[in-house]
């Protein structure tokens, strides 16, 4: 407890010197300190007496009344007049404290002032969070496209059908026939293979692939490229990439200045690779990810199974979804003041945002303070979804962050390996009394051999002295303690230093922390998963009074955004009190996922479509409400959301939709006769007259250095690769076996984002990333001129040309790099350059040495290596047509 | 004001490849238009008074009691229990403490500074000094998010970034936004303290090194010779010409041939920028180059006024650690503080001003919060440490439009709360803006399907007092 302010000579003195600050002489301060003050009792008073004049009634000044505990929170025109345990920041506490109030009559005195202030900082005793919130600015129904159930459209009929590959080009094809525009003609077979492999697997083809597909041109050929592409395990590693945008991936934990790492978060990722790879129903993915523990009834299986099924064990995995909001909790959080409004409701509003921004493309988070102002969103919805939340998450009850893991283990498991490991503890427990009890033996060894070696007379005189106390010790003691003390009775290192010298100790020591280890070795551990799980006991939820934590409002119950015209409601009942979960998350992901939700569907078509054109149907694919682009193809949109729904929900099929249409095929050139006609009319070719160029995003980027490079290594899943930062601030993927991992397996930490990832826009996370930025900028052009990365992976290119290709080196550095084979005008630009080069590098060496072939193999390599360097850092390489 | 019409204001044609930090190519296709027509002229949306900011970010929270805000009372009481009103009932700080630094008025204004500022006290009467900053966090990193991103919670712009969009570069080859960091070590907060949030990457500072090559990557670190890198450069054009050739009026792919040339002509611009040998010995120095206490935070004064003068328009310079984060040894640690910045920050005021740049050019002083009043007890038998402190604190500004020799708002008198004019951050961050010529509520961009701007939802009043 804080020191009092005791009245006391002191006060007096304070009464004199600060005249703002009155002492009352009747009540003694220090029971301030101790009592719970209460609204009636002690605050009532004051306000009673100072107040009331203007701040009661049926027309308090201010809309401010005072005497009632719901207006407080509630407050007047200017706000909430208190905030619960945070009288620094009350209106009320303000305007007292700085005599602003009341603004005639008498002031209120030293001691009213640390009432009112400890009374709201004790928690506002008294004042009660009932009051009814404002709706007058709750939404009026806005007819809102996007809130209504997509309907399946009839497919089109088009005047040149000819144009027409399946359902897709006729959405496209009849606008541009309205519009009077034609569609570009089909790309060439090579860029498609270069384009599908970069939209699919994120990597470029290799040689070996470029051969094939010339080879094999039959018919069919192509749609057998796309089922290569679909079935290659590389695909979950690209599409899972865009998914841990928007779930917010990464692996450490954010605000606080350590950045704490985050140890189990891949395997959130892992689960997501494979559910991309296996074509995981759509809707049963966010079904795993919102409630997987309450899907898989991980409960029922923890109670009663010997172990955790592996779909008990996935769906507890997929949670880690709503466990990537930043974490601002510390250990000492406990202890610091509104520690729920600072640290942990923070991240309960990250989470609906992450929730409703991937899954719905809605901006929420503004019906936080107040209705949407755009958007129909009642402020109270928000507290609804929120509640969907606060079972698992709760601001009352709150497990840090760190401890929030389940171990994939049933009970019976659990209890097991406790029994097993109390066993094992009390063994180990044993050794190291052995080991300590050895340890005392060989100390007092050292006592009696060290003493042996003092001189006779000494011998009697230093014993007694360091076996007298230090306190009794005579000044003679005092001097041979100080003395011989470090050799006769050392400590610490010097100790171990001296009984090691003793092979029996050393011997038997040993053998024992062998025994130690090898029972250590029999302790039953658990890997563990960073799941959501609901929390015991009950949880409230309340609305925030404009969103702050500190002026809670009346309670809700869980629920969903009203407005949304979805043919199912939001169903939910609380379960009995037996029950471990509240079932809130799992009725949330049923309505999410109903087939006709009017967003779920639509947002992910969406996406997925604007990772194969660079831009969505919906262009702000994070903002479908009012606000947002309208769709260009609005019909288009809703075929492809129904027709998502009646595959199963199978991301797969709507990308066969895509790449298989004359649409996604279109090249990507401007042609004289597109020009005047099409860059004219529709400039950013939102009717699709083209495909766009597109600049790889950072992670493709990296991996098609080092597909190129050849030192791609492929092993999948698991922790992800340690980065470090370098003397000079670069951040750099870890030396080592690894190095060359796929940028999805580099670890993503806030505090130390990969350099060569970070210049290529790869987001800084901080709730998600619903859209990437592409910039062109110089440091990219730095990155890639002069990085370590980039020159070790141009010499390792050039080392791979030089086998692969040694009878046209140049030729197959650009068929590596491009994909393609090199025109005969580019193959002698690069010929030449190759043997400039090879004779600026054997300049730098002494007439003597030039003839030598190591030396002009030297020269030949670095020669090739700029050559590989170049073709690397150009806009060809970086650009998909 | 949108991100588009910034785009024209700041007249893209003479921009279009050459900002340093690159360009919004997807934005700017889409508004050729608009490029083709745009008013060759700036014009901002108020007549800006200062054309660049030096920000001296104090990291740790510098005692205001010790420093700025003379507090006779709380020195009167040293030693005794707090009264009710300004006891820390939250955290563990004692009795309360009183400065034992005697405090001077100075200049002709007499503005108040403690005696261990002999430096910059000399530039009192250029020197604006707000008593009543409050913020809303007691942890360094919460607060310093709120310092710097106009809110507690992380992953906001930065306010060089804001700056940096809001006005662009005035020198084609050098950055908008220069961070420099101290070579002894991170910040707390790192990177972050220079991040541009969801502001595209090229508003992010660009963090330039006291030693070696000035900007990451800026040459590989085993230079090749200069026949050999001209050739590679040559066969790079040559390429990217080619394959431009053969996709005419992609504008994007010439943006990118120019980020290449404008690499390596900032090779020459940073190396110029930060080459300290060309100062005189007198001003070297001035700022304490010559003096192993002075020399780190110094050399970095320099940097940043050379940096200043070749249009670079946002500079941060950064402290290892959290030097005033004096929870042990208030006194002496404050006093350390101070030996290693104030002559290097008094030196930068005199340049400054002595080559006619202080009238255009922002002075930032301060931390993330203020230190209590009352003695907190760590890691030692006597309490003379300070603690976090959120409710009342004190920063500086000087130059670029700023009335100088006076002090607004004002703490108890312990210093425990600011009572009068009680200033929120977003009053100093629409201050700022505004001298720069910028509103704050206009200066937006739109994320996550919402105007975000640097002020948020702060009813952010500009301090016209402090203005000249």
């Amino acid at each position: 407890m804080r020191p009092a302010f005791r009245k006391s000579a002191f006060a007096t003195l304070i009464c004199i010197l600060v005249t703002a600050l009155q002492v009352p002489s009747e009540t003694p301060a220090a029971d301030v300190a101790k009592v719970e003050l209460t609204f009636e009792k002690d605050i009532i008073p004051i306000i009673k007496a100072k107040c009331i004049r203007c701040h009661a009634g049926v027309e308090p000044k201010a809309g401010l009344n005072l005497t009632s505990p719901s207006s407080l929170l509630t407050g007047g025109k200017s706000g909430a007049a208190l905030r619960i345990r945070a009288a620094e920041f009350s209106l009320l506490y303000e305007m007292v404290s700085s005599e602003r109030m009341p603004p005639v009559g008498q002031k209120l005195t030293a001691n009213e002032k640390g009432l009112i202030r400890k009374w709201i900082n004790d928690g506002a005793s008294g004042v009660s969070n009932a009051a009814a919130i404002d709706r007058s600015d709750d939404v009026t129904d806005t007819d809102l496209w996007s809130f209504r159930p997509p309907v399946r459209p009839v497919v089109p009929d088009v005047r040149h059908p000819g144009r027409v590959r399946n359902p897709i080009d006729s959405f496209v094809l009849r606008q541009l026939e309205k519009n009077n525009l034609i569609p570009s003609a089909r790309a060439d077979q090579l860029t498609l293979l270069r384009r599908a492999s970069f939209d699919l697997i994120g990597l470029p083809p290799t040689p070996a692939e470029v051969d094939r597909f010339i080879a094999n041109a039959g018919p069919g050929a192509y749609e057998r490229m796309i089922e290569r592409l679909l079935a290659s395990p590389q695909y979950g590693e690209r599409w899972a990439r865009h998914w841990l945008d928007v779930a917010g991936f990464t692996e450490s934990a954010g605000i606080l200045n350590e950045d704490r790492a985050l140890p189990l978060a891949w395997r959130y990722r892992d689960y997501v690779i494979r559910a991309f790879n296996s074509d995981k129903p759509y809707d049963r993915f966010l079904q795993e990810q919102i409630a997987g523990d309450e899907l898989t009834d991980y409960w029922a299986a923890f109670e009663g199974e010997e172990r955790l099924p592996e779909y008990v064990v996935e769906g507890i995995i997929a949670t880690g979804f709503l466990r990537t909001a930043a974490d601002p909790s510390r250990p000492d959080f406990s202890k610091i003041k509104n520690a729920a409004a600072q640290y942990f409701y923070p991240t309960l509003f990250d989470t609906l945002q992450i929730v409703c921004s991937s899954t719905m493309g809605l901006t929420v988070q503004c019906a936080r303070c107040h209705s949407h102002k755009f958007d129909p969103i009642p402020q109270v919805d928000y507290y609804r979804m929120q509640a969907v939340f606060t079972t698992a998450y709760r601001t009352d009850k709150w497990i840090p962050q760190m401890n929030r893991r389940l171990p994939i283990a049933s009970r019976r498991q659990t209890e097991a390996a406790a029994e097993k490991n109390a066993e094992v503890d009390a063994g180990v427990r044993l050794l190291k009394a052995e080991l300590a009890a050895l340890k005392k033996t060989f100390a007092d060894r050292v006592f009696t051999d060290q003493l042996a070696m003092l001189p006779e007379e000494l011998l009697e005189d230093v014993k007694s002295a360091l076996n007298t106390k230090p306190a009794s010790r005579t000044e003679v003691q005092g001097y041979l303690a100080g003395k011989f003390k470090t050799k006769l009775r050392p400590q610490g290192k010097e100790l171990d230093d001296a009984i090691t010298k003793y092979p029996e100790y050393t011997r038997r020591t040993k053998d024992l922390n062998a025994k130690v280890i090898a029972e250590e070795g029999r302790r039953w551990l658990f890997d563990e998963v960073r799941a959501l799980y609901d929390q015991p006991g009950e949880a409230t939820t309340p609305v925030l009074l404009r969103g702050d934590a500190l002026t809670p409002g009346p309670l809700v119950e869980p629920g969903v955004i009203s407005t949304i015209a979805s043919p199912e409601p939001f169903e939910w009942s609380a379960p009995g009190p037996e029950s471990k979960t509240s079932g809130r998350r799992l009725a949330f992901a049923r309505w999410l996922t109903q087939p006709e939700h009017p967003l779920t569907a639509r947002v992910m078509v969406n996406r997925i479509w604007m990772h194969h054109f660079g831009t969505g149907i919906v262009a702000t694919s994070d903002d479908f409400g009012v606000s947002g682009a309208s769709p260009s193809h609005s019909e288009l949109l809703d075929w492809l959301a129904t027709e998502f729904v009646r595959s199963g929900w199978s991301v797969k099929h709507v990308h066969r939709l895509i790449l298989n249409s004359s649409t996604w095929q279109q090249s990507s050139g401007v042609t004289e006769e597109h020009r005047s006609v099409c860059e004219k009319v529709d400039p950013d070719n939102e009717l699709l007259w083209r495909q766009a160029m597109r600049r790889l995003e950072a992670e493709p980027l990296r991996d098609a250095i080092l597909a190129t490079a050849g030192t791609l290594n492929t092993p999948m899943f698991g922790a992800g690769q340690a980065v470090a930062r370098e003397k000079d601030g670069e951040v750099i993927v870890s030396a080592g076996q690894n190095q060359g991992r796929r940028s999805i397996y580099v670890k993503i930490l806030r505090l130390n984002p990969e350099t060569m990832l970070e210049v290529f826009d790869q987001p800084t996370i901080s709730v998600n990333c619903t859209q990437r930025s592409i910039s062109t900028v110089s440091t990219q052009a730095l990155t890639l001129l002069n990085s370590d990365a980039m020159t070790r992976a141009a010499s390792a290119f050039a080392s791979r040309v030089e086998v692969e290709g040694a009878n046209d080196p140049v030729g197959r550095a650009v068929l590596t790099a491009f994909s393609r084979e090199g025109g005969p005008a580019e193959q002698e630009l690069l010929s030449e350059f190759f043997d400039a080069q090879i004779k600026l590098y054997l300049e730098q060496h002494v007439e003597a040495d030039r003839a030598k072939t190591a030396v002009v193999a030297d020269a030949r390599h670095k020669a090739m290596a700029d050559l590989c360097h170049m073709l690397m850092s150009s806009n060809e390489f970086v650009y998909v047509d | 004001m949108n991100q588009f019409d910034l785009l024209s204001r700041r007249n893209v044609l003479s921009r279009l490849g050459c900002g340093f930090g690159g360009l919004a190519l997807g934005t700017l296709l889409r508004e050729s238009s608009i490029v083709a027509s745009a008013e060759p002229e700036l014009s901002a949306d108020f007549q800006p008074r200062a054309k660049a900011v030096i920000q001296l970010y104090m990291h740790g929270g510098p005692s205001h009691m010790d420093l700025l805000d003379p507090k006779p009372v709380l020195n009167r009481f040293d030693g005794k229990t707090p009264p009710d009103e300004v006891a820390d009932d939250e955290k563990r700080t004692k009795n309360l403490m009183g400065s034992p630094f005697q405090f001077h008025k100075c200049g002709q204004s007499g503005l108040e500074f403690s005696e261990i500022q002999p430096f910059v006290s000399e530039h009192a009467d250029d020197i604006a000094v707000i008593r009543s900053m409050f913020t809303e966090h007691r942890n360094h990193e919460q607060a310093i998010w709120m310092a710097q991103t106009g809110m507690t919670t992380g992953g906001r712009p930065t306010l060089g970034s804001w700056a940096a969009y809001g006005l662009g570069t005035e020198n084609r080859n050098l950055p908008a936004f220069v961070a420099l960091p101290d070579p002894g070590g991170a910040s707390v907060n790192g990177v972050r303290n220079w991040t541009s949030g969801w502001l595209p990457p090229r508003y992010q500072g660009t963090v330039f090194r006291e030693q070696g090559s000035p900007v990451l990557n800026l040459q590989p670190k085993q230079p090749r010779p200069p026949a050999i890198e001209r050739a590679r450069a040559n066969l790079l054009r040559q390429l990217n010409e080619k394959h431009l050739a053969e996709r005419p009026g992609e504008l994007e792919l010439e943006a990118r041939i120019e980020t290449f040339e404008l690499a390596g002509r900032m090779q020459l611009a940073a190396t110029d920028a930060l080459d300290l040998s060309q100062e005189t010995e007198e001003t070297q120095k001035l700022y304490g180059l010559d003096n192993a206490t002075t020399k780190s935070y110094g050399t970095r004064c320099l940097m940043a006024r050379r940096l200043v003068e070749r249009g670079v328009r946002f500079v941060s310079l950064f402290m290892s650690g959290q030097p005033w984060d004096t929870h042990s040894n208030n006194n002496e640690g404050t006093k350390k503080c101070c030996h290693r910045t104030d002559q290097p920050v008094g030196a930068l005021l005199k340049d400054l001003k002595r080559r006619g740049l202080l009238d255009s050019t922002l002075i930032l002083w301060g931390g993330e919060f203020g230190r209590t009043p009352g003695a907190e007890q760590r890691n030692t038998k006597v309490a003379y440490g300070r603690d976090h402190h959120p409710y009342g604190f004190s920063i500086w500004m000087s130059g670029g439009g700023i009335k100088g020799g006076q002090h607004y708002g004002a703490t108890d008198d312990f210093g425990y709360r600011a009572v009068e004019k009680r200033c929120q951050t977003a009053n100093v961050h629409a201050t700022i803006l505004q001298l720069l010529g910028l509103d704050h509520e206009s200066l937006t961009w739109h994320h996550n399907g919402r105007d975000e701007r640097l002020t948020d939802v702060y009813e952010a009043e500009v301090l016209d007092e402090l203005l000249a």
